[in-house]
């Protein structure tokens, strides 16, 4: 499974998507802005380019002359998709400090990046894993519909997750209002967020080696 | 010992079949494994290596079923698939670091000694290669990590002679101590009668024929006779052709009666590829 993990982030991962994160997060400087965006350019971005990645360098028919289990090759990518996912999550959450520190009478709008936020981040991409990898396993190769499905999906409920941050008073209050002062409860939403992130990212392991059990490597 | 032992090896799909592929490896030799495109060769590799579901049959390889010992296995066979890529644009060394990780007998003694062999120079991307040096990366690895059956998918096919010529002496050199064992697929058949010591012979997902190879080249008969001629044994045939001298075509050495006055000569693997292709193109 080690090994796997360092095949792909070796091999199939262009280096710049190790560095990518640290650029595109320094977005989260920008005052007030709506910052559900930045994960979402991993979905975009990284996501799709990684699988195509792996598909033109046919890292599938690879992989399995190796002696591994297809298990572990599910195991492993699905790592590695988390792996790059708290990567990107947790260089946007060190820019979001320094944003909380720069501008520190600003009023937000959108989400202020405090930790009940980056709690809804791990929400977004724990739907994100749900919808993605058990759609791509089912060829292990094509992308397309699994990245329209698993992105429509993340910007319904970051879209819906905002617009209720808006609407409602009582979810303003906790996100931006005094609840924000509140570490305690920022700090359970954010450990809710992650429980959630690791259930639904295990789930989706699970279905996807079922489905590459049946798979066909051609 | 058998390195290889495939029994009533069933694949269906929509629009092509595997039906009870048999045929065994011993260990030590070089089996060719014949047959014209699309005539199941890949298919019946890939259901050997598990790559692909099958319906029926059972895959031993070193004498364990490939079905329970996958990854043990995996351990002791090595591939060349001539014409898959992978990671092209990167370089050997950063392949083979990759690479060797997964083997708990790689020797890296063992692939220096290959690398200088064959010339590889690590440095190089894998897209700098000729086909043939491809090959001859592949088999550095393979034999690095200790393979002891080497699948070899159309190893030589897009190489020119002297590559060819060159891989042919190394596979011969590597099954001389017999402990290495090669299943080699092909269609260019000149390559087999260089270097192949058993033959087996696939057809629209059938198997013809497995054995020896001079066995079974002179199971075979090429007839050539007139038109008349071709009455007496037209219907022991397995196809025929008609040209302005009378007739050519293939028969099993059994049918065919050695005291007739009809031309009997020794058909080459490639002769007996085509009369078979021209049968089935006759039920078509």
């Amino acid at each position: 499974m080690y090994n796997l993990v360092m095949k792909d982030l070796k091999l199939g991962i262009n280096p710049w998507f190790l560095v990518f994160p640290f650029f595109i997060n320094a977005l989260m400087l920008v005052p007030g802005w709506i910052y559900f965006i930045l994960p979402l350019y991993f979905c975009w971005i990284t996501v799709p380019n990684m699988l195509g990645g792996f598909r033109s360098q046919n890292d599938l028919i690879f992989t399995t002359m190796m002696p591994v289990t297809k298990k572990d090759i599910v195991k492993a990518r699905v790592t590695v998709i988390g792996i790059m996912e708290l990567l990107h999550l947790a260089t946007a959450m060190i820019y979001g400090i320094f944003t909380l520190y720069l501008y520190p009478n600003l009023t937000y709008y959108f989400f202020a990046p405090h930790m009940g936020f980056w709690g809804l981040c791990f929400v977004m991409l724990a739907i994100f894993n749900l919808v993605l990898i058990p759609m791509y396993y089912k060829t292990a190769y094509k992308y397309g519909g699994a990245m329209v499905a698993s992105i429509t999906a993340t910007i319904l409920f970051a879209g819906i997750a905002q617009w209720v941050g808006i609407q409602s008073p009582f979810v303003s209050d906790i996100f931006n209002g005094s609840g924000a002062d509140n570490t305690l409860l920022q700090l359970s939403i954010l450990i809710a967020g992650i429980v959630i992130f690791v259930a639904c990212t295990i789930i989706a392991y699970r279905i996807a080696v079922k489905r590459f059990m049946k798979v066909e490597i051609l | 010992m058998l390195a290889m032992d495939i029994r009533n090896l069933n694949k269906k799909y929509p629009n092509f079949e595997l039906k009870d592929v048999s045929f065994q490896l011993e260990k030590g030799y070089i089996m060719g494994f014949i047959g014209a495109n699309g005539a199941g060769k890949t298919t019946t590799i890939k259901s050997i290596l598990n790559m692909i579901h099958i319906d029926g049959g059972e895959v031993h390889i070193l004498g364990k079923n490939i079905a329970e010992h996958e990854i043990e296995l995996k351990q002791e066979i090595g591939y060349a698939f001539g014409g898959s890529d992978f990671y092209t644009r990167s370089k050997l060394k950063t392949l083979t670091d990759v690479v060797k990780k997964f083997y708990t007998n790689w020797n890296d003694e063992t692939y220096r000694s290959y690398l200088r062999r064959f010339k590889l120079d690590e440095n190089k991307k894998i897209a700098e290669l000729s086909t043939g040096m491809k090959v001859k990366y592949s088999l550095a690895l393979a034999l690095s990590h200790g393979a002891k059956l080497l699948v070899l998918d159309e190893p030589t096919s897009g190489l020119d002679p002297v590559a060819r010529v060159d891989l042919l002496e190394i596979f011969q050199e590597l099954v001389l101590d017999g402990e290495i064992s090669i299943l080699f697929s092909t269609h260019i058949t000149s390559d087999l009668e260089k270097c192949a010591d058993f033959i087996t012979f696939i057809d629209n997902g059938q198997i013809i024929a497995s054995a020896e190879k001079h066995g079974f080249m002179e199971s075979y008969r090429l007839l050539s006779g007139s038109e008349s001629q071709l009455e007496q044994v037209k219907e022991h045939l397995i196809s025929y052709k008609i040209n302005s001298f009378g007739f050519t075509g293939l028969i099993h050495a059994k049918d065919f009666d050695p005291s007739s006055d009809i031309k009997a000569a020794t058909p080459s693997l490639e002769e007996i590829m085509i009369y078979y292709a021209k049968k089935v193109d006759a039920h078509v």
